[in-house]
């Protein structure tokens, strides 16, 4: 009996001992986790920028005789501001992830200097979005590329998700012609899927448009906020300029109460309905201030010419705008 | 079993034990009591130390409040807009000291326009010194990328060393909090503040610029530049903000560039050809009355900016400039 209960204090003890070692390991972690809190639950920004993965190594494409100046850098949609400040809302309300930029100053010449910008937006149709809205009027197409344009200092282009800027810091031959080599580089080596179609660009008639002409609005187009995922196209008719849009909806019930909706929206905003000449096309016609809106449905699309001068040309073209979505409409019927 | 316990674990025993865990947990207790903390850590400030920016306007002067100067050579433009309010002697008297707060928002090349002009920075500095006689100037801004990036890539730390002007860097021991008297936004926030504390007057500088958010940035939305902390929240109530600035920052002069103004895809840019030549250049104590000239050249309206309203009702200034009597010339 005595031996049992020996054992047992010893037991006891071995247990107790475990057990304060135990605290004791726990007393010594909550002291050292105290000193690293996590200071954003208290509403404190930390003011560190996120770790995040980028496409590839963006300094790997320093262009020859250049080098990468300084180390790249990554941002979220809680600190997008921190880099182009009022202009984040454009991006993060269009999909934005991450943008990853990266400097490039020439080895030779350090006035040379340039800074790529590559915003992940999520989907080909977000980054194509951005790149369209913010085209430069003085765009000049680059045509080795689906969706790209230049400017005297700068490269712009959309490549499936992403959204791309090259920006030289002058106006220089040497450094677009670096800026182009990034660019043929970043088209041939960041992976971007098979999220690179987008069927609508091909859905309006290429006769009279102007090239570089397409937008996508993604929200409020033309301030209807019904107006979503709106593409506009350009067109040069009879010497004016005139806005084509579509908008594909989930179905054709879908697209007529949109078009209802953008149609009370103009006459609710001083429009005064009208009609139209050409009796062929099944469309309203809206006087706005003395522009025409012109709105019809074909399938699932809303389409319709905004504000022109001219409501003839506009009837030329909104005809050939029905002709071309209906081929789309019986396609999309047929599947 | 019975037994055993009953020897192992008697009466006295089990009161002696019992006694002792019940002094553990009471310790335990009374040490968690003293350690416990029910406060947290500190994340606002005492009201006491709260901080108000100083007034550096000068008293008015009818007929001499805009001045309004066409021509291509900004520094030329410049003089001459000075020069018709009454010339830097009248905003910046001997032996003062003179804070310059330009737009250094962006790690951006002057040939982009999203920063103040570098030329112009280092013009003004060198009136304040040979003319006005101040004793020191002093250039800041908290800018939105990486301050001494943004100064370097600007030319505007350059230029405005070059002129004799000491260059100050935000850190945050120069930024205080500050409520805004009748203010909805700035309450009890963090302004840069350490580099005006204890300067004589301030002049704003500032290019006409496109504004994806606020529709422009003139002379009042260079005040954005003050604000500390995560500032991109006002961004959702942008119009509140920019007339809270105006009410809260009272500058001696502000300048307004206007000679190549950033039509489109501001504030950044990127593309020299967002940028349209409007040789103009305005010079004002009154910043309402400044930006609402200034969006002229953006082909805006003022009510196209409903900042300035929210302002000239918050008596920040007048957006009716032309009651003012505008100073107009031109220069080369």
């Amino acid at each position: 009996m005595g031996s049992v209960r020996r054992r047992s204090k010893r037991l006891e003890s071995a247990i107790s001992i475990c057990l304060l070692v135990i605290l004791m390991v726990i007393g010594v972690g909550v002291f050292l986790r105290q000193f690293d809190y996590d200071i954003s639950r208290f509403g404190i920004d930390t003011a560190v920028a996120p770790q995040l993965e980028i496409p590839f190594d963006l300094g790997s494409l320093a262009p020859a005789g250049f080098e990468t100046l300084s180390a790249g850098q990554t941002y979220t949609t809680e600190n997008l501001y921190e880099k182009i400040d009022g202009k984040a809302p454009l991006y993060t309300e269009s999909g934005f992830e991450k943008l990853f930029t990266r400097r490039f100053v020439s080895k030779d010449d350090e006035s040379l200097l340039m800074e790529l910008y590559v915003f992940d937006m999520d989907a080909a149709k977000n980054a194509f979005s951005v790149y369209s809205v913010q085209r430069r009027a003085e765009a000049k197409d680059l045509p080795a590329f689906a969706f790209a344009y230049r400017t005297s200092n700068a490269i712009y282009l959309a490549h499936g998700k992403y959204y791309i800027e090259l920006v030289g810091f002058s106006e220089s031959d040497e450094l677009l012609k670096a800026m182009a080599e990034i660019a043929k580089r970043i088209r041939s080596e960041l992976a971007v899927g098979d999220d690179i179609e987008i069927a609508e660009l091909s859905l309006f008639p290429s006769e009279n448009s102007v090239p570089g002409g397409i937008k996508l609005y993604l929200s409020n187009a033309f301030g209807f906020e019904g107006l979503t995922d709106t593409f506009t196209a350009r067109y040069k008719i009879d010497g004016e300029t005139i806005t084509a849009f579509l908008s594909k909806r989930v179905n054709s019930n879908d697209a007529q109460l949109t078009a209802e909706s953008y149609y009370n929206f103009l006459i609710d905003n001083g429009g005064v309905a009208k009609p139209t000449a050409n009796k062929t096309i099944k469309a309203k016609a809206v006087d706005f201030y003395g522009t025409t809106e012109i709105i019809f449905v074909v399938g699932p699309f809303v389409s319709g010419i905004h504000e022109a001068e001219n409501q003839q040309a506009a009837e030329k073209l909104a005809e050939k705008l029905i002709s071309k979505l209906g081929e789309a409409a019986k396609a999309v019927k047929d599947d | 079993m019975t037994d055993q316990t009953s020897e192992n674990f008697g009466r006295r025993e089990f009161l002696s034990r019992a006694g002792k865990a019940g002094i553990s947990i009471a310790a335990a207790g009374t040490v968690s009591y003293l350690l416990y903390d029910n406060k947290g850590p500190k994340t606002g400030i005492d009201t006491e130390e709260l901080v108000t920016l100083p007034d550096f306007s000068i008293p008015y002067q009818q007929g001499q409040t805009i001045s309004i100067v066409k021509g291509p050579d900004r520094v030329e433009t410049l003089k001459k807009a000075i020069e018709l309010l009454g010339g830097i002697e009248r905003f910046v008297k001997p032996g003062e000291i003179v804070a310059i707060k330009p737009n250094v928002a962006f790690a951006s090349p002057p040939m982009l326009g999203a920063t103040a002009n570098p030329e112009l920075i280092a013009e003004v500095v060198k009136l304040c010194y040979s003319r006005g006689g101040a004793k020191k100037v002093v250039v800041t801004d908290n800018p939105i990328n990486e301050p001494a990036s943004c100064f370097t890539l600007s030319g505007i730390g350059k230029a405005a060393s070059a002129a004799g002007a000491k260059v100050v860097f935000p850190k945050n021991h120069l930024f205080k909090h500050t409520t805004l008297a009748g203010g909805r936004l700035i309450k009890n926030w963090p302004i840069f503040f350490g580099p005006f504390e204890k300067v004589d007057k301030l002049i704003g500088i500032a290019p006409v610029k496109d504004h994806h958010r606020s529709g422009a940035s003139m002379t009042m939305k260079n005040w954005y530049g003050l604000l500390g902390g995560r500032r991109n929240i006002f961004h959702q109530d942008i119009n509140t903000i920019i007339a809270e600035l105006a009410m809260m920052v009272k500058p001696t002069l502000v300048i307004l560039d206007g000679t190549e103004v950033m039509m489109t895809n501001g504030p950044t840019g990127g593309s020299v050809s967002d940028l349209r030549r409007a040789n103009t250049l305005i010079a004002s104590t009154d910043c309402v009355a400044a930006d609402s000239y200034g969006c002229g050249l953006l082909d805006l309206t003022v009510p196209d900016l409903p900042y300035l309203a929210k302002a000239e009702k918050a008596g920040a200034g007048t957006t009716n400039y032309e009651s003012l009597k505008p100073i107009f010339a031109t220069v080369g």
